[in-house]
């Protein structure tokens, strides 16, 4: 316990000195990359991890957070403005979405969220199928620099809510809930409010990374975050790393990253098969991800010394 | 003015007819295994390309293709069944389908990767001589492949239907769909079944694809959206409901179709969406189902 | 309706049909404070239907459900635990990826006159685990538990929710004789705190020795109600109950 105090507190130490520390740009943006996809997939390892409730639509709230941001922000509105109301859209849509969806068993939840991120994008693409540049005059100030803090600053934020779940009384409803929902009611917890809340702080982060994500880049086009590539990568991450922990999307999101770039350089579609490959392994095979089998390492050489 | 709403709604039941049948076969895997297959879509791409790929090699018939396109896809259904979904078979309910998804959802970018690579990301479409040909109806154009497409969708679900009502083996897999114990208990070999009902979804979506390279073009890119198709009608029928399902995809292409000349192309997915919405909150058993 | 005492819970022409089968048929009941009611009946005569719809996990097509006086009826399950009623499933439910300690947690958190300070809360868990002989396996995934110990585990997470009604079904089957004792006394002295138990069983000579009145149900209506010793022996009960040949062989 105390050395796992320890050791985040050193990481989260280097991650707030490395821009002073990394000489060069890109190391800089492999790291915001890996926060990003970090903070992308911890907030669907909110519901999906913690709850159970396997959203098949999460591009859809990193691309209305991304959407709202990018146009209020490239129209004057105060950055913070932006990603407030960002985050706002993207959290409303998951009330919108969970309200009917959540309330039965079933597949009716991932159908939902699928169907809802792909008509978003398809929607996007029909109504706005432009490429989006950020002007030059917001181009001659563009630093890393503050990209960087932000995602450093989010991927915080919801890791400490998805450790808070691990260790509150919401947490342990909500754990009780994916478990089996009707043991959940019968000890007095209300299944359909706890997975909301889940769903709503997952869609609000997911927003956020959004937000982030329209600050961040310079150009692309409008419906790029709405991608499923995004929900895919979201999900291959945390199953990676570990479901429902709360270090496996973020261990996931730093070999993700990793492999990519090692795999793109050769093998620019095989990377994708590689992927699914190893997602379909790991849901079959191997559910816990590298936290688990950390652990099962862990508690075995402990049994030895003793 | 009217006869132009004529025109888009037997535009949208032309389409609505392969919507249906690219949705019964999910709709039967549910019904069947309590397994929703994501990749569904996937493999009416697949189906789609087995017919393009024996029209450019042979000049095949796209209408002849669907003698190859449902074999195919039962046969990769059958080797997806058992290298994947037969793991989870005796998982607990609700954990099954959620399992199932998460493995539909990897397996659905593995197939449109591999389609990628052997097939390139670009379309391909078949052009047989007939592809233009329309004939007139009480002043409404009707396109000839199309309007037989959707009969040949007819047929194909009159032939599951039989298949599932008239013979040994389709009472079986009612039966196994109803209570597996009991079945089993019967002398019914449940494994068997599942893995045939699994497979026959598949070649379900394999004549599906056939019939939509017809038509349209084939893309690696098009399975996410038979699958979003198939999931929306799926649940505008009912889960598991076959009838029901095939209607709501006549139901969802007239929808579509209408909206799209009433409201502007741009939002004619939407429409889709709303629908589905309204039906899951309002009606979660479906729109065409009893009860 | 029934012997002295208030009424803690009153159900009132309650149905329930699944399909075209009459599960439950206009059925009407009372249980009293402080008694241990026992509800009999042959396979699917409708009991755990009964638990269903008094603790919410099915809505009920017609009549009522009235405790400490309050209409219920239309009440999701969650809120019934907190206004205390708590329940076991006949085949044994645990959450089965939470430990032992964490299942009776949560319900600890959440039943009622809950605890919301999450250490006295988990203090008062592990002294549910000892009273129920399973302090040793606090740490151990509940589906690595043995039956007898999730059927224990499972009473222990409905007594922390603090129930003053507790629908126990069939919690002694698949026990071994010994087990069976144990479980008898640990009834009693639940009832002994005062709270008021449904049990639903088909071991006759437990039910004899621990029910203070059993009602008797047959395809979804009731069919008798008194002292047990009494119920047991008339004669369209064991019939029912038992079978005619069994009654033959009974006498
Ligand atoms: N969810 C359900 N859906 C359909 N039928 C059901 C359902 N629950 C119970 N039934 C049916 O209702 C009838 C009563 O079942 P119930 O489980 O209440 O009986 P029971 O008295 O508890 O039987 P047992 O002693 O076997 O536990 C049975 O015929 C059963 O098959
Ligand atoms: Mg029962």
């Amino acid at each position: 316990m105390r050395g796992q105090v320890v050791a985040v507190s050193l990481i989260a130490l280097a991650l707030v000195l490395l821009p002073a520390l990394a000489p060069r740009d890109n190391v800089l943006n492999w790291v915001f990359l890996a926060l990003l996809y970090g903070a992308l997939a911890q907030s669907w390892n909110l519901l999906g991890g913690f709850g159970g409730q396997v959203n098949l639509g999460h591009a859809a709230f990193f691309g209305l957070g991304s959407l709202v941001t990018r146009t209020l922000w490239l129209n004057q509105v105060p950055l913070p403005l932006a990603l407030v109301a960002g985050t706002a859209a993207a959290t409303a849509m998951g009330v919108i979405i969970g309200a009917p969806s959540l309330r039965l068993r079933g597949p009716y939840f991932a159908i939902g969220t699928l169907a809802v991120a792909e008509i978003l994008r398809i929607t996007t693409a029909n109504a706005l199928p432009e490429v989006s540049f950020l002007p030059t005059t917001y181009l001659a100030g563009y630093r890393l620099l503050p990209r960087y803090y932000l995602a450093l600053g989010l991927v915080s934020a919801v890791t400490f809510v998805a450790w808070w779940l691990t260790r509150s009384r919401f947490g342990y409803g909500l754990a009780a809930v994916r478990e089996d929902a009707d043991v959940a009611e019968a000890i007095g917890v209300h299944a359909f409010s706890h997975k909301l809340l889940a769903f709503v702080l997952s869609s609000l982060f997911a927003g956020m990374a959004g937000g982030l994500f329209a600050y961040y880049h310079v150009s692309y086009y409008l419906q790029f975050p709405f991608n499923p590539i995004w929900t895919f990568d979201a999900l291959l991450i945390t199953f990676l790393g570990g479901a429902g922990t709360v270090w496996g999307p973020l261990v996931g999101a730093g070999f993700f990253l990793l492999l990519r770039e090692t795999l793109a350089l050769r093998l620019v579609e095989l990377h994708l098969l590689i992927f699914g490959i190893v997602f379909v392994l790991v849901v079959l095979v191997f559910p816990g991800g590298f936290v688990a089998a950390w652990r099962a390492l862990a508690t075995r050489s402990e049994r030895s010394l003793q | 003015m009217s006869s132009i709403l004529l025109q888009n709604a037997i535009f949208g039941l032309l389409v609505g007819g392969l919507y249906g049948l690219g949705a019964v076969g999910l709709s039967l895997v549910f019904g069947v295994l309590k397994m929703l297959n994501v990749a569904h879509g996937e493999l009416i791409m697949l189906g789609g390309y087995v017919s393009v790929w024996l029209f450019t090699l042979w000049r095949v018939d796209p209408f002849v293709s669907i003698l190859a396109g449902g074999p195919a896809l039962f046969l990769v259904g059958a080797v997806l069944y058992q290298a994947l979904f037969r793991r989870l078979i005796h998982f607990h309910e609700e954990h099954k389908i959620k399992n199932s998804i998460l493995i539909g959802f990897g397996l659905a970018l593995i197939l449109q990767t591999v389609a990628i690579l052997v097939w390139e990301a670009d379309e391909r479409a078949v052009t047989p001589s007939y592809a233009g040909s329309v004939f007139a109806l009480g002043g409404v154009v009707v396109p000839l492949s199309r309007f037989a497409a959707l009969l040949l969708s007819f047929a194909a679900l009159g032939g599951l239907h039989l298949f599932l009502t008239r013979t040994r083996y389709g009472t079986a897999i009612r039966a196994t769909a109803q209570d597996e114990q009991a079945a089993a208990l019967s002398g019914i070999p449940t494994g068997t079944i599942y893995l045939v009902a699994f497979a026959l979804g598949s070649a379900l979506a394999g004549v599906a694809g056939a019939l939509v390279s017809v038509s349209d073009a084939i893309s690696p890119a098009i399975g996410l959206n038979w699958t979003l198709k198939a999931l929306i009608v799926v649940v505008l029928g009912g889960m598991g409901n076959i009838f029901g399902t095939f209607i709501a995809g006549l139901f969802l292409g007239v929808a579509e179709s209408l909206s799209g000349f009433l409201l502007g192309n741009v939002y004619r997915e939407v429409v889709g969406l709303a629908l589905f919405l309204i039906v899951l909150s309002l009606r979660p058993q479906g729109l065409f189902a009893r009860g | 309706m029934s012997g002295d005492g208030p009424e803690l819970l009153e159900a009132e022409d309650l149905s329930k049909s699944f399909g075209g089968l009459r599960a439950v048929d206009r059925l009407s009941f009372a249980v009293v404070e402080g008694e241990i009611l026992g509800l009999l009946g042959p396979n699917g005569s409708g009991k755990t239907t009964v638990f269903n719809l008094i603790a919410g996990a099915l809505p009920a097509d017609r009549g009522r459900v009235r405790f400490s006086g309050r209409d219920i009826t239309r009440e999701p399950p969650s809120f019934r635990t907190r206004l205390g009623i708590a329940r076991t499933f006949q085949l044994v439910r645990p959450l089965p990826n939470l430990t032992a300690l964490d299942n009776v947690l949560v319900a600890r958190l959440y039943g009622r006159g809950r605890s919301t300070a999450l250490r006295t809360a988990r203090d008062e868990s592990l002294d549910l685990l000892s009273l129920f002989g399973l302090s040793q396996k606090a740490t151990t995934s509940a589906h690595a538990l043995t039956l007898a110990e999730r059927k224990r585990l499972e009473i222990a997470r409905a007594l922390a929710a603090r129930p003053q009604l507790l629908l126990l079904d069939e919690p002694l089957g698949g026990l071994t004789t010994t087990e069976v004792s144990a479980a008898l006394a640990q009834f009693r002295r639940i009832q002994a705190e005062g709270i008021t138990l449904v049990i639903v069983e088909h071991n006759v000579h437990a039910v004899r020795s621990l029910c203070d009145r059993v009602i008797v149900l047959n395809s979804g209506r009731l069919i008798a109600e008194g002292r047990p010793a009494e119920v047991l022996s008339r004669s369209e009960v064991i019939e029912v109950y038992l079978g005619k040949a069994s009654r033959a062989a009974l006498q």
